[in-house]
């Protein structure tokens, strides 16, 4: 498998306070990378360097063999999507119209949306379970459903390289399952994932490569079932939990604190 | 279907206000007549009429330029609101947020005291107009780490309208309190008596030109109000719309100075009652705000000019009339901009 995105050395601050501190990661074309870290820890720091939103102070990023800097922001918006923690939109855009917005880079400068370009954000919105919200307004919808809409302006955007920040956040129970199954899918259909989370289980459940991040650094790095120990969990979040696998191979963490719970009662 | 019977909606609605105010004033034209007169005219249908010279004299010379101003200046002034509010994400930014009104204001006030020629009030109104956007953007950039957030343009931009407007207040207090000081006044009240065809020609160009460009950048409009990021993430070049957006809605709300001093409350409310109609999307938003607004301010010019034996000042009609009609609006409005 190719690489499609890697970074090296990235450095970034504000002001006095240092975010990252040298982190490199790379992403293969079909591979799902998840970010693990506590909070503040600089993933959306990264997240945006990625993307190119934010200039790192050192190190840098290429897509594809090529340096992000020298992607024009049209070209780079064809290639990489973003899928943001959350996305507030004052005015009542239908959900289908904030879908649409994925498609501009694909349109000529002035041009309104073509029936193609009404169809692939159809079908994105099919592809995430939402179709049937395509006429709500946006600042109306829940949150985990606007997350879902997010997800397919990205897909609608027609990049083979998706970074979400925690894209799994807002939703519930069922929501958070279905979208990890279409992560799954999608990347079987040779999309690349970049993407932030605060759930172990679902970086083990979901497979590949785990980049594990603190104090801006990267401290764990490796197949995603290999890497996240107790240990690990015991240093990300100085929390005590048990790993153990169901009968199917399914990775649960257990907390300390359950243990606990039942031995006195 | 919905958007389209807007748009024929307040199409008629200008055609019929212009129509109506060109028969409308000290001297009424009837209906009947001025159709006759003006199917003549334009058409050649029909006989010429008996008073076809007064008649133009009074319609296209007097008139006209003063309707077609009054439609520009509300067209423009709803269109650089509805602009502005896209790009701040808020409803509640009318055009003078970057000090605009300040500064074009405040070059007025200094054109009429330092000088007798007309010219001069209008240069200078147009010059400052752009200057206190351009103080505002230079403010917003003092802090680096930031520059280009769209809260320190805020911050810009009230900043200076506050230096402008304590400016006009030194020029009006300094001002001969006999002449002066009243023609100061009255002209920041806002009106379109003052109106001369040479100068409406020379700025309606622009004007119009800034209205439409600002129109087919309603699809990018629309995107910057997902916030910079999703814009960027997106392919928008979000620092070259947000200037061209500034430029454009700068140079047709101080033109608007130029022509009639300061009018309020257009570019507020206009978009609202706009994407009330017609919802959010900048596309069909901007031009309906265009027709919008204009109908609305040749109506309540036509009201300011024929209501009382003295002409009321547009500024505060538009303000009295305005804020009625916003309240209702507002009621009906909420699901806008929820």
């Amino acid at each position: 498998m190719s690489i499609v995105l890697s970074a090296e050395n990235l450095h970034f601050d504000y002001g006095k306070t240092q975010i990252l501190k040298g982190v490199s990661l790379e992403l293969k074309e079909g591979a799902i990378v998840s970010l693990l870290g506590p909070n503040g820890t600089g993933k959306s720091t990264l997240i945006k360097l990625i993307l190119g939103l934010l200039s790192p102070k050192a190190g840098h990023v290429s897509v594809y063999g090529k340096e992000l800097t020298k992607y024009g922001v049209r070209e780079r918006a064809k290639t990489i999507a973003y899928v943001p923690q959350s996305s507030s939109v004052a005015f009542a855009f239908s959900a289908l119209d904030v879908v649409m917005m994925g498609r501009v880079s694909r349109q000529s400068w002035f041009a309104n949306p073509s029936r193609l370009d009404k169809e692939i954000s159809m079908h994105s919105m099919e592809r995430l379970g939402v179709a049937h919200l395509a006429d709500r307004a946006y600042p109306t919808m829940s949150g985990g459903e606007k997350q879902l809409t997010l997800i397919a302006r990205a897909l609608a955007q027609e990049a083979k390289i998706l970074v979400m920040d925690e894209p799994i956040s807002g939703l519930d129970y069922g929501n958070q399952l279905r979208l990890l199954e279409t992560i799954i899918s999608l990347s079987k259909d040779g999309y690349s994932f970049l993407k932030s989370t605060h759930f172990p289980e679902h970086a083990m459940m979901i497979g590949g490569t785990t980049l594990a991040i603190k104090g801006g650094a990267v401290i764990g790095e490796g197949a995603s079932r290999d890497i996240v120990t107790n240990e690990l969990i015991k240093i990300l979040y100085d929390t005590t939990v048990e790993i153990k696998s169901t009968d199917c191979g399914y990775p649960v963490c257990v907390p300390k604190f359950f243990k606990n719970i039942k031995e006195t009662a | 279907m919905k958007n389209a019977f807007w748009v024929m909606f307040c199409l008629a609605l200008l055609a019929l206000s212009i129509f109506a105010s060109m028969g409308m004033g000290r001297y009424d034209i009837p209906i009947r007549e001025l159709a006759s007169f003006l199917s003549w005219d334009f058409l050649g249908l029909g006989a010429k009429p008996i008073d076809s010279d007064l008649y133009a004299n009074i319609i296209f010379d007097i008139r006209m330029p003063r309707i077609f101003a009054a439609a520009m200046v509300g067209a423009a002034l709803a269109v650089s609101g509805g602009a502005f509010q896209a790009m701040f994400v808020n409803p509640l930014v009318s055009p003078g947020i970057l000090g605009v009104l300040a500064g074009a204001s405040f070059g007025a006030a200094l054109g009429i005291m330092v000088s007798e020629e007309w010219i001069t009030v209008q240069l200078l109104a147009f010059t400052f107009g752009f200057a206190a956007v351009i103080v505002a953007i230079g403010v917003a950039n003092i802090y680096k780490e930031a520059s280009g957030k769209t809260i320190l343009l805020v911050l810009g931009g009230v900043i200076s309208s506050a230096l402008f407007s304590a400016l006009l207040s030194v020029v009006k207090y300094t001002a001969d309190p006999y002449n002066k000081l009243p023609a100061i006044v009255y002209w920041l009240m806002g009106s379109f008596g003052a109106v001369d065809k040479n100068t409406a020609l020379i700025v309606f160009g622009p004007m119009l030109a800034g209205i439409i460009i600002l129109s087919l950048m309603g699809k990018y409009l629309n995107i910057l109000s997902l916030g910079d990021d999703d814009a960027k993430a997106l392919g928008v070049r979000v620092g070259l719309v947000r200037t061209a957006a500034i430029f454009f809605a700068t140079l047709i709300s101080s033109l608007t100075v130029v022509l009639a001093g300061m009018i309020g409350w257009v570019g507020l409310i206009i978009p609202h009652i706009a994407r009330f109609l017609v919802g959010p999307d900048n596309r069909i938003l901007l031009p309906m705000c265009a027709l919008l607004g204009a109908a609305f301010l040749v109506i309540v010019d036509t009201v300011c000019r024929t209501a009382m034996s003295v002409e009321i000042p547009v500024g505060i009609a538009t303000s009295l009339i305005g804020i009625p009609i916003f309240i209702l609006a507002l009621k009906g409005a909420k699901k806008g901009f929820a």
